[in-house]
């Protein structure tokens, strides 16, 4: 089994958390997983990505065109994604745009935005991480409702069962364990994977 | 094995974590990505098992205190950032001379690409500069058991060991076998040999040639490593560091057949190892991340055996020196190599309409930064200079950007004073030079350029802007927490000297402006821009957090507010009127007290909230 999982997002949205998680839980259940994350400079409100890799895996990168699935955990930064796609890929986009700031060029509307990735890729999913973690009390829940979607979407149930994400959760998020446990379950509402 | 478990653990921690593994006592460094989590760690979880570990103020004092005690006798590590390296220099030449009597790991932490640098050098050639052997990990568990490894052979040798890392080694998380700190090995105390320790030239000059007959011996000793041969035929592919996941991924998954051999240690090459591997090989093939440091050693060793075989890599272009390796690149290169087919290429891109505009990183909300940054491009355009805007490594960097593009330059730790009173002489005095430097910076390498400038009388207005912590790297803290800034420049002797609150909009203004006058009468003018940074401020105070709001009908979408201080929480809506998002707000106050027509107001109590701040 080999699964390359592609985040992509903007610095502070909880990519790494989302990451340690899923990883976390994978390595819990028994399969080898890596993770290559961004540190540092480019990690304030710029463009971040996170490379997943699960299984039968050596090296930390996933090769452009070869992501099973990305996380876009803003809709601008799914478009910067699309190099690590192939035609199979599976897009989970979360409806949200964070205008870069101090940028001339005009954005489109997100409905207009949704449309263009809507025509051009297959397997398209649009979750509402935003507007569920806000009835959670706090956008910062995003990343765990987004994790549910995934899990959801992708059926990860047949290889992590849901206990062990739960458990995973515990062990690596500092605050709030069980608001981002509950974020978690909003998340699965969005696939038909059993869970 | 009992007390061993397998965790999912980031590379710079297993990296600590061999260390604590390895027995090590005394560990130092300097933050900077991609080192930062090693000494973090060691601070986290090395002191409750007795290990000394320090930020220390900047790269040359952390090595010479982690030297000092492999004088001594203790073993000891110290880690920073490639770049941080070359600030460590003059000691690292040193410690090749006198050797060592405890275990001395050194850790560079190589930035492939740049991800948060400004080189991209390749630290395995200080290996080969200054005698000393680069092992080299490919992965968070190979980091871990090379980093034991390094510790027990710069023992044996009584030599320093250099462990060469990069982002996709430090800044990857893998499993790793995890088990019980060993008891810290201090020395029980210093044994004088000022033969040895003390390189006056009539010793040194005895020391080198013994480095030199030592490091014959490292030569012979590296061959005893277990270096990893996986055989698969009569191509050969050498490897060292990450380039060898990469290959090996390329041999299972992509059709490449080739036997691969990965050294740990890129300097000094195994000999006998490689001599033996390339005797059953028909054709050599070199991959590695950074320069063609393997690459011309190999060559060179070949030549020397009277060996004729084709050895391709770098010099044929095959694989990039710039930026890092990845999967594609690599199978780019072995394709070309070995004349097969790159099944990577085969698949169906995915074509879509629309390119996004850029997001580079920019200031937090609430980062007092961008406060400093509005404020001196305001006071320095009443004044009616155009400063030229020498800047610093920090997150201030971001002053590179709009709307304020003031980072002229920026080359090193440190250079924001250094090039500013270049560029003066230079222009004969010509130009107006503003220095900015943060806080950590400013005790880094800021110090002897500060007192340099006003020894030799070179007008300056210099800004430091003081938040409290070493921010960019993740908020460790620095000398700023102890030692005042602003007592610091006055006693060096600096003309104007004064601290300032840069969320104090009008007061900072004035300040600054004082400060432009002095300079323009030929002084050096100090200003500490003091106030922490914001994504400290709301972790260690988070009940205090005060928002603001933009009143829509007091609002006159002028844009002041979002154009001038660029803050992410502030949004231009459709109508051009502002909007806050209330989740990213922290209260700084700044877009209120620059709003024309007081539309932006608090929800709560700011001056508790402010105060509460600043006893960061």
């Amino acid at each position: 089994m080999r699964l390359n999982i592609y985040l992509a997002g903007v610095g502070g949205q909880g990519l790494i958390t989302f990451a340690t998680v899923l990883g976390d839980a994978a390595l819990r259940t028994g399969y080898k997983v890596l993770i290559a994350e961004t540190h540092g400079l480019s990690q304030r409100g710029g463009s971040v990505d996170v490379h997943v890799r699960i299984g039968d895996v050596d090296a930390p990168l996933i090769p452009r065109g070869g992501a099973d699935v990305i996380v876009a955990f803003e809709i601008l930064e799914a478009f910067r994604a699309v190099s690590y796609a192939n035609e199979d890929t599976v897009f989970i986009v979360n409806r949200r745009l964070i205008r870069p700031p101090a940028t001339r060029q005009r954005i489109p509307r997100i409905e207009e935005l949704e449309g263009i990735l809507r025509n051009s890729i297959k397997n398209m999913h649009f979750i509402n991480a935003y507007e569920d973690a806000v009835k959670l009390g706090n956008a910062i829940y995003e990343n765990m409702v987004m994790l549910g979607a995934l899990y959801s979407i992708m059926n990860l149930g047949q290889y992590i069962p849901r206990s062990i994400i739960e458990e995973a959760i515990k062990a690596n998020v500092r605050r709030d364990v069980d608001k981002n446990i509950k974020a978690f379950a909003l998340g699965l509402k969005y696939g038909s994977g059993t869970a | 094995m009992s007390d061993c478990t397998v965790r999912l653990m980031l590379g710079n921690h297993a990296i600590a974590h061999g260390a604590l593994e390895a027995g090590v006592a005394v560990a130092t460094g300097y933050p900077g990505t991609p080192s930062s989590e090693i000494i973090e760690y060691l601070i986290d979880y090395g002191r409750e098992f007795g290990v000394y570990a320090e930020w220390s103020s900047n790269e040359k004092v952390a090595f010479e205190i982690a030297y000092g005690a492999a004088l001594a006798g203790a073993r000891s590590i110290t880690a920073m950032k490639h770049v941080g390296l070359n600030v460590a220099m003059d000691p690292l030449m040193s410690s090749a001379y006198t050797g060592v009597r405890g275990g001395f790991v050194i850790v560079t932490a190589d930035d492939p690409n740049m991800w948060s640098s400004q080189n991209e050098q390749d630290n395995r050639w200080v290996g080969l500069h200054a005698y000393i052997p680069v092992f080299e990990p490919y992965d968070p568990q190979s980091a871990k058991d090379f980093v034991k490894m390094a510790i027990e052979f710069s023992e044996k040798h009584s030599h320093p060991v250099i462990l060469r890392s990069v982002t996709r080694v430090s800044h990857v998380r893998g499993p790793v076998t995890v088990c019980q700190p060993a008891k810290p090995r201090y020395a029980e105390g210093y044994v004088k040999d000022p033969k040895r320790h003390a390189l006056i030239p009539a010793n040194a000059r005895a020391l080198k040639e013994e480095l030199i007959k030592r490091w014959g011996i490292i030569e012979r000793s590296v061959d005893e490593l277990p270096h990893m041969y996986v055989e698969g035929g009569r191509n050969l592919i050498i490897t060292s560091g990450v380039a060898f996941t990469y290959t090996l991924e390329a041999v299972k998954n992509y059709g490449v057949r080739a036997s691969i051999l990965n050294v740990v240690t890129p300097v000094p090459l195994p000999r006998k190892t490689i001599l033996n591997a390339v005797s059953n090989a028909d054709r050599v093939v070199v991959v590695e991340e950074g320069d063609p440091v393997v690459e011309q050693q190999l060559k060179a060793l070949l030549y020397d055996e009277g060996i004729r075989v084709p050895v391709l890599g770098k010099a044929e272009n095959l694989f990039n020196r710039v930026g890092e390796l990845t999967i594609n690149s690599v199978m780019d290169g072995l394709s070309k190599a070995l004349n097969i087919v790159n099944p990577l290429l085969s698949k169906n891109p995915v074509k879509i309409d629309y390119t996004p505009p850029p997001r580079p990183p920019v200031f937090c909300p609430g980062c007092p930064h961008a406060a400093s940054f509005y404020e001196l491009k305001i006071s320095t355009a009443k004044a009616g200079v155009k400063p030229i805007f020498s800047g610093d490594i920090g997150c201030y960097s971001l002053g590179i950007n709009n709307p304020f593009n003031e980072q002229d330059l920026l080359t090193n730790m440190g250079s924001s004073l250094g090039l500013g009173m270049g560029i003066y002489h230079g222009t004969h005095g010509g130009e107006f030079v503003v220095a900015i430097i943060g806080d950590s910076t400013f005790f880094h390498a800021g110090l002897p350029a500060l007192v340099n400038a006003v020894y030799n009388k070179t007008p300056m207005l210099v800004v430091v802007l003081d938040n409290r912590v070493t921010a960019m790297t993740g908020g460790q803290p620095n000398p700023t927490s102890k030692v005042d800034i602003g007592s610091v420049a006055k006693a060096l002797g600096a003309d104007y000297v004064s601290t300032v609150d840069p969320f104090d909009v009008k007061k900072a203004q004035e300040v600054i402006s004082e400060a432009i006058n002095v300079v323009r009468r030929g002084g050096v003018a100090v200003v500490v821009m003091k106030r922490g940074c914001a994504l400290e401020a709301t972790r260690l105070f988070r009940g205090y957090v005060v928002r603001y709001y933009v009143d829509e009908n007091a609002c006159k979408a002028c844009g002041i507010c979002y154009n001038l201080i660029a803050c992410p929480a502030l949004i231009p809506l459709e109508n051009r009127k502002a909007w806050i998002d209330p989740y990213m707000c922290v209260g700084c106050s700044v877009c209120a007290q620059v709003c024309p027509y007081n539309a932006i107001r608090p929800e709560g109590n700011v001056k508790e909230w402010l105060s509460k701040w600043a006893e960061m």
